[in-house]
């Protein structure tokens, strides 16, 4: 065999095993989005947005509980980990910029992400939950928005270190006070980075389970209450799918393909953001 | 000679973090109403010597100057600067176009609230005047709505002079204003340098000789953080008195 007929088959054998390494990436992709997708709709009718839990084996009855659940824990849970994430993506990047302060926070934050978000229940569990003798929405929020607050602290430090200094030092130029730069310059040079970033964020924690059993925990009846226990869908989801009846199944893969839905819209608004601002 | 004069410096040495001597004893006197030209080798300080004027360095930390710069009487690197307030009254203009990611009269707008002028109508009225000024309002009198970022870059260089004029600066600053221009825009901007010195003090550093001939009244010449010569810009040009000086204006280093 001579040396290129040799370098022909190594490459057609590279080829050959990182397309199908690829391909078997994306057919369990396909396989799940395509199962909740076919199973979801399916199982989709206006009574599960309108109705709330009935008793198991009697007719009807919806998850309008979780839907609002879901929906007042995550937005309480932004409004806690935005201002703050951003706030402290601030400080690092502007503040403390340069200073080892900024780089040992950064540092942490990045550990911060990966740190499982079981564990971070817990955590909430220890300090909200038990001392007060019950779950409750709050304590999910809490979770929730410590899981978003490192995700969006780094990409608001990265985002505004993107900002030229060029463009500081014009506004110092004019006589404006650091905060009056950041505000009202930097902040809009990295407007849509940053709101990316929240984008994303919210789209990861919408779709946290593990966090909410340990803190919100789930509630049958629906409730707005969030100092007590609240209902969620993805904490719905493991239960109905546990369960034994054919109905919650059905209700477990509704559910499933909403949130899915809802996570893949706001994964694609924030990449389209990006895009269209960065083309 | 009748001029009066707009800022001195008195053996002002600085010092970049790290003990970095980056100028050297420096004496020089600005006269009010003229243009004067900072030029030099890179690296030589001038760029240092002009963000000294409006105390840019104290954006970083661990910057030192010693010595004194006195504006009215008033020695600005003292502690008890204003350092707002010094600098509304001592614009700067950039190398590159600093538009801010706004729309065309908010930018120029901008440095009018932070002055305090809020009426929609007082704004209206002192940005047309400003636009007017920098020779721009003709050219975007009908997008002013429109972002900064879409206009060219010498339009956003005069679009920043516009800003910095707005406020009535008594003095501005141009660091290599037209680096990053081509001819014709380079022409513009430095025909409304030479306009503007009728209302205030104009200092440039440039690294085009023929610029500072053309533009300047008065000229220095740095090296190495030393100001090497100060004169009238004729005198520079045609008969300095430093070896050194007419080495660099003739074009045999730097």
């Amino acid at each position: 065999m001579t040396r290129e007929q040799k370098r022909k088959i190594e490459g057609s054998v590279a080829l050959f095993l990182s397309t199908m390494a690829a391909f078997f990436g994306l057919f369990w992709l396909v396989f799940i989005l395509g199962d909740v997708l076919i199973h979801g709709i399916k199982a989709l009718n206006p009574s599960l947005f309108m109705n709330d839990p009935v008793p198991p084996g009697a007719e009807g009855g919806g998850l309008r509980n979780a839907f609002v659940g879901q929906l007042l824990i995550t937005l309480c849970a932004t409004l806690i980990g935005v201002p703050i994430g951003v706030l402290g993506g601030t400080f690092l990047a502007e503040y403390a910029r340069g200073r080892k302060i900024a780089r040992l926070i950064s540092v942490l934050a990045d550990i911060m992400v990966s740190v499982p978000s079981i564990v971070i229940g817990t955590f909430i569990y220890a300090l909200l939950v038990r001392p007060f003798g019950h779950f409750s929405g709050w304590a999910g929020a809490a979770a929730l928005a410590i899981i978003m607050i490192p995700v969006v602290l780094r990409t608001t430090e990265d985002m505004l270190s993107l900002v030229p200094w060029t463009l500081r030092e014009a506004a110092f130029a004019l006589g404006a006070p650091y905060y009056k730069v950041i505000t009202q310059v930097v902040y809009r040079g990295a407007a849509t980075g940053i709101l990316t970033g929240i984008l994303l964020s919210i789209a990861r924690v919408a779709g946290e389970t593990a966090p909410l059993l340990f803190t919100s925990f789930n509630n049958s009846f629906f409730s707005v209450d969030m100092k007590q226990p609240i209902a969620s869908l993805t904490v719905t989801i493991f239960q109905y799918a546990m369960g034994p009846y054919d109905s919650w199944h059905e209700q477990a893969w509704a559910a499933s393909f909403v949130i899915t839905l809802f996570i893949l819209l706001l994964t694609i608004t924030g990449r389209l953001i990006i895009r269209l601002r960065y083309k | 000679m009748a001029e009066s004069i707009e800022l001195e410096v008195k053996g002002l040495d600085f010092y970049y973090a790290g003990n970095i001597h980056a100028l050297k004893k420096i004496n020089l006197s600005v006269s009010k109403n003229s243009v004067t030209a900072l030029i030099g080798p890179s690296g030589c300080g001038k760029t240092t010597l002009l963000r000294c004027f409006n105390r840019m360095h104290d954006l970083y930390p661990k910057n030192r100057y010693e010595g004194e710069i006195l504006f009215h009487g008033r020695d600005i690197l003292s502690k008890e600067t204003d350092l707002i307030n010094l600098r509304s009254r001592i614009g700067m203009v950039f190398q590159k176009p600093t538009p801010f990611p706004m729309s065309i009269f908010d930018n120029i707008a901008y440095g009018l609230k932070l002055n305090g002028v809020n009426r929609r109508s007082d704004l209206a009225e002192r940005v047309e005047k400003a636009l007017v000024h920098a020779a721009l309002w003709d050219e975007v009198k009908d997008k002013l709505g429109a972002s900064a970022y879409d206009l060219s870059g010498g339009q956003q260089q005069r679009l920043v002079i516009a800003r910095a004029l707005a406020v009535n600066p008594e003095v501005l600053l141009f660091d290599e204003p037209t680096s990053a221009l081509d001819p014709i825009s380079t022409a513009k901007i430095e025909e409304l340098a030479t306009s503007l010195k009728k209302e205030i003090t104009i200092v440039i550093v440039t690294h085009n000789m023929q610029q500072a001939a053309r533009i300047s009244d008065r000229t220095g010449f740095l090296m190495l953080g030393e100001l090497i010569e100060f004169d009238r810009t004729d005198k520079i040009f045609t008969a300095p008195s430093e070896k050194l000086t007419e080495d660099y204006v003739t074009g045999r280093f730097g």
